[in-house]
């Protein structure tokens, strides 16, 4: 009897630790990208599947942004082929991994910043309560990119932009 | 049956009813049966594929998977601390699986699965097939066999004024066998591609009256055929896709009941280097140069006439490297004892050799042409058995590598200078700037830091034949001459094309030793430079780059507040005088102007992306303008050292 209270109580909690929703997230989430000017921010929603813990719905939101918005949407985008690889969020760090082929942006400061604007901008709405992003590219941490402008190697934050 | 024996009993049968729960699944899995795939006519396997409900279940790293889904140019994204899974196609749509959810998105519609994607370890099983068909490849059955074959999914009509633009998606690059056409019809025919589309579609807007698809071929060599019928006196054009997956079509009306002049399209014409498309497409009029266009940039280039290899003094090797003319070099010590010259802007008159010398330290010699047509690179390349000192003796015809014989420690790691008996700055580190003792540091100081961007390896931005590297020294060495006719000390923090990188920042290098700008070192080199000196103002010079063709213009980047005023100088100076667009300044987090301690700017002067940027950019006169430009705002923004001794006089 007491071996199934356990049980239950395991299940329980294994199910509240991979199903609570961080405050504020429904069933939506803002996607950030950059308007072709390189500054101005465009806006847009994603609907969300089931899973709703702060770590998955911040891998999501990642993951959208570097998808870019919808194909007929003029926008600035990661390199094809960037994909995200991990994200740890860690109190109010996320750490975002991304996968080489971004580092076919690192020609020009115009999109460097315009991507990475649109990442930190999409990780640190309210809803994640997620203040600063620290990037590594393929594991690896690294000043900047192999255009060397934005730096890398310190926390990204929305006063970076 | 006594009581023991029956509660032994069922504890038995409670196990083996919860071995079945937990392996029934399994052994259902591998009663089903999966007949071969087969997928752009080689047989895929997917070695780990379990069959289940219909569908495949397949972990994102099997083999077969991954070669299935790079021949398609989608990408996963899955981590296994996160429940979502998502798979970006080519053309930017998103699958979005989460583990333990049979429900799915593709492009936000919502659908399910035969199977809720389970985490197998650090990877996931998805449903194949289903993965599959949203990135537009069909499972058919062809003879007991199943046959992957990819469609046409997508066919986007929009309509704007007189204009309507079809963009056609595929699953696999679009190939079409040629175009046939009239001024009011067009007809692509796709080879290798079914369709998900329906056989005939009302068109959009007044360009388009009728689209039909029809389908050919076979299972394995489909042909899918679009026929575009335009509106009396209509015209129209074909563009390559943002994907090589996509095709742009467009349609424009006649104005009057007459045939219309091309027009510049709704929908933005790609960039030139999009055209990966395999068909005898007409590219965009944007795509070509413009008729000021002059040939790329091209430094002055030589020609390696000879190259002797043969013993030297205390059995040193030598090699005698004989040159039409004068060109910079750098050169790498690797840890595993290696070590390469590259010899810029010059070509072997003949095929790259190996050799291995019977004499000396070093096993193998090897010569080789490197770089594109664009920037030719002659590389020398040794391997010894330790680290050897190698002395570099240049001369009028070229210059002399000697490798001693015995192994020394503490060995520079990089360097470069110009051959031609030009003054030599190798077997030695680059070295960082000496203070100028007389020179006033601070707000007085008369000391300048222009910092071309990029060198060396690091070539920067490269489009339309036009290298970053070449410009920003262009420029720089303008400037310069600018700036020393203010009567401003100016120090560069590359003079030639080399990597920038201080002795004492080689310690903290990579463990290959190659300088590379995601190393904190090679970037706090070009701030070093400045800050060692204390110089009045920093100037980063670069060549800006986008993924949008449309992008142009002129941008001054600052990070500290005490940039920004110096920003806004050159920015009201640089403006008129290159006649460029105005894309005034930026605050961005750049290593460079983070990390220099005085007043300090990036200068992105121009898009190299961008064909009205990339016309000025091949034009030396624009170069000066530019020059010009900074060298004005920096007289507005501090003066000159003359004039300010001369008010200081006074």
């Amino acid at each position: 009897m007491v071996l199934i209270a356990l049980f239950v109580v395991a299940v329980a909690a294994a199910w509240w630790a991979t199903h609570r929703q961080p405050p504020g997230v429904g069933d939506t989430i803002v996607v950030y990208s950059t308007k072709t000017d390189g500054t101005t921010l465009l806006p847009w929603r994603v609907s969300l599947g089931s899973a709703r813990d702060r770590s998955s719905v911040a891998f999501y939101a990642a993951t959208q942004c570097v998808a870019g918005p919808p194909p007929s949407v003029e926008a600035v985008r990661f390199p094809p082929g960037t994909h995200v690889r991990t994200v740890d969020v860690e109190g109010t760090t996320a750490d975002v991994d991304l996968s080489r082929e971004v580092d076919a942006s690192a020609a020009g400061g115009f999109a460097e910043a315009a991507e990475f604007k649109a990442l930190v901008w999409t990780l640190t709405q309210p809803q994640l309560g997620i203040d600063a992003v620290r990037v590594r590219i393929d594991g690896a941490r690294v000043a900047t990119l192999p255009g060397g402008h934005l730096e890398l190697d310190e926390p990204l934050t929305r006063a970076s932009f | 049956m006594n009581r023991s024996l029956a509660r032994r009993s069922d504890r038995a049968f409670a196990a083996l009813a919860c071995l079945s729960l937990v392996l029934g699944p399994l052994a259902a899995r591998g009663q089903e049966h999966a007949s071969p795939l087969w997928f752009q006519g080689t047989r895929l396997i997917l070695s780990r594929a379990v069959p289940l409900d219909g569908d495949l279940a397949v972990p994102t790293r099997d083999p077969g998977m991954r070669h299935f889904l790079e021949r398609l140019g989608a990408s996963v994204s899955y981590d296994p601390q996160q429940r979502y899974v998502v798979v970006t196609s080519e053309d930017r749509r998103s699958i979005v699986f989460t583990v333990g959810d049979p429900s799915y998105a593709v492009g936000g519609v919502r659908a399910r699965a035969p199977f809720a994607p389970q985490a197998d370890g650090d990877d996931v099983d998805l449903p194949f097939f289903t993965l599959a068909r949203a990135l537009y490849v069909e499972p058919l059955d062809d003879g007991g066999e199943t046959v992957l074959q990819p469609r046409i999914g997508a066919l986007d009509v929009r309509a704007d004024g007189p204009h309507t633009s079809v963009t056609v998606t595929g699953a696999m690059p679009l190939v079409t066998d040629g175009q046939h056409d009239s001024p009011e019809r067009l007809q692509l025919a796709f080879v290798g591609q079914g369709s998900a589309l329906g056989p005939l579609r009302n068109a959009l807007g007044p360009a388009v009256s009728a689209i039909d698809v029809a389908v050919g071929g076979t299972a394995r060599v489909p042909i899918t055929t679009l026929t575009l019928a335009g509106a009396p006196g209509s015209t129209h054009r074909v563009f390559p896709g943002p994907a090589p997956d996509t095709l742009i079509i467009v349609f424009d009306s006649a104005p009057t009941g007459a045939v219309a002049a091309a027009r510049t399209p709704p929908t933005p014409p790609p960039p030139a280097e999009v055209g990966a498309v395999s068909t005898d497409l007409t590219p965009p009029p944007s795509a070509e140069p413009g008729p000021t266009a002059a040939p790329p940039i091209v430094a002055g280039r030589a020609t390696v006439t000879d190259l002797e290899i043969a013993p030297g003094a205390d059995d040193a090797l030598t090699v005698q490297v004989t040159l039409s003319g004068a060109v910079p070099y750098t050169w790498h010590r690797l840890p595993d004892h290696r070590w390469y010259i590259d010899f810029a802007n010059a070509t072997l008159t003949g095929p790259g050799r190996e050799e291995h010398p019977s004499f000396g330290a070093v096993q193998s010699v090897r010569v080789a042409q490197i770089g594109g047509d664009d920037a030719p690179a002659v590389r020398i390349a040794f391997t010894m058995s330790g680290d050897q000192q190698i002395d570099l003796t240049p001369s009028a015809s070229g210059l002399t590598i000697a490798v001693g014989t015995a192994p020394n420690t503490d060995l520079p790691r990089a360097g470069g200078g110009q051959t031609g008996g030009v003054p030599l700055v190798a077997s030695s580190v680059m070295p960082g700037p000496e203070p100028t003792p007389s020179a006033p540091s601070g707000p007085g100081s008369r000391i300048i830091v222009i910092d071309p961007g990029h060198g060396g390896d690091d070539h920067g931005t490269e489009h339309n034949g036009l290298s970053e590297k070449q410009i920003t020294l262009d420029i720089a060495d303008r400037l310069r001459a600018l700036l020393l006719a203010q009567g401003w000390t100016v120090r560069m923090t590359r003079e030639t094309d080399v990597d920038p990188v201080s002795a004492a920042n080689l310690t903290r290098m990579r463990a290959d030793g190659i300088p590379n700008p995601t190393d904190r070192a090679y970037l706090q080199t070009r701030c070093d430079v400045a800050n060692d000196v204390n110089a009045r103002l920093f100037i980063s010079i670069h060549v800006n780059s986008a993924p949008i063709p449309s992008a142009r213009g002129t941008t001054v980047y600052w990070y500290k507040p005490q940039d920004l005023p110096f920003a806004q100088a050159i920015e009201k100076s640089v403006i008129p005088a290159a006649q460029t667009q105005d894309d005034g300044t930026r605050h961005e987090n750049f290593y460079v102007i983070r990390h220099t301690t005085m007043p300090a700017v990036l200068i992105e002067t121009a898009f190299i992306t961008n064909l009205d940027d990339v016309a000025l950019l091949r034009q030396p006169a624009f170069l000066q303008r530019l020059a010009q430009g900074i060298a004005n705002g920096v007289k507005a923004y501090a003066g000159s050292p003359a004039a300010n001794t001369v008010s200081q006089q006074q």
